[in-house]
């Protein structure tokens, strides 16, 4: 009885120091919610990827509130299921193919409009594999920074971004704007590393074309 | 020969240093005679470095933060 006072009294003591929890890594955060029913452990996940969730729900819902809508949906199945969670990929990993799940069953439940750009062929070479007369006279690349960071461009990248058909939206944001690898895009959507490539790759392409073409009427 | 075709199918590689010495090479002799492709190789970049700006974005306000807050706690321990 006295020891497990004492544990009790640790334990009290430990989760009061802020850093017990926030240095803790993400699979020991599951550990701690699963196993011992530590909330604060949830907290923290939460806070650590509120962000990362709702960012990329509203990258592929293209609507706050739909963004919402997915973000609380999210949480409130890792509240279900973060038990299943087996460590066999990395928890983020786990969870965003939570929120790519979650986010494809609400665009299907709402019927949403998709984008029809095909972008499977898409290339800025002609059939000799040549750029001939594409480029140049857009290279932009030179222009201020003022203009090329400015708010404008920030608008168009990000317009052009819901442009891309889902599944090349989806492999850009997890790749380009979170920042993840090859390997775990592909982990997560369970496709291969040369189809996260292929996606991106034309995303890229697409992208730059768009901003060249702002930049270029910018210039008239 | 290397053609312009060559330098958008490995600006991938080239930009994440992946690319062996030998492609390597050839991409950067070809870029360096070719305005099309140098303007192609610059404005991919800069376009990188833009998208790379989104990541400063931050999403989730407090309402958003405290929405959740009050559904996860009704659903958790109902009342």
């Amino acid at each position: 009885m006295e020891i497990g006072f004492f544990k009790k009294l640790i334990k009290v003591i430990v989760s009061e120091d802020k850093n017990y929890i926030s240095d803790k890594s993400d699979e020991e955060l599951v550990n701690l919610y699963t196993n011992d029913g530590e909330e604060s452990a949830f907290d923290e996940i939460v806070s650590r990827y509120s962000d990362r969730i709702y960012g990329f729900a509203f990258r592929i819902t293209r609507n706050t509130s739909d963004a919402e809508e997915v973000f609380q949906e999210v949480f409130l199945t890792l509240t279900k299921k973060l038990d299943t969670f087996r460590g066999e990929s990395k928890f983020s990993s786990w969870l965003y193919r939570v929120t790519v799940n979650a986010s494809y069953m609400y665009l299907r439940s709402q019927k949403k409009h998709e984008s029809n750009i095909s972008l499977e062929n898409y290339v800025p070479y002609d059939d000799k594999g040549t750029l001939m007369g594409r480029i140049m006279d857009k290279d932009w690349s030179s222009r201020p920074d003022i203009v090329i960071y400015g708010k404008e461009a920030l608008k168009i990248i990000d317009e052009s971004i819901n442009e891309l058909p889902e599944s090349y939206r989806t492999v850009f944001h997890l790749r380009d704007i979170d920042g993840l690898s090859n390997e775990e895009v592909a982990d997560i959507l369970e496709i291969t590393v040369p189809a996260v490539k292929s996606r991106l790759h034309r995303a890229r392409l697409f992208l730059r074309d768009k901003l060249s073409d702002y930049f270029h009427e910018w210039r008239r | 020969m290397f053609m312009c075709k060559d330098v958008v199918e490995n600006i991938m590689e080239y930009i994440d240093n992946e690319l062996d010495l030998q492609t390597l090479k050839e991409l950067e002799k070809h870029t360096g005679d070719c305005p099309e492709c140098m303007g192609f190789v610059n404005t991919y970049k800069r376009m990188l470095e833009i998208t790379g700006k989104l990541k400063d974005k931050a999403f989730v306000t407090p309402e958003i933060r405290n929405r959740l807050r009050i559904l996860l706690e009704s659903k958790i321990k109902p009342v």
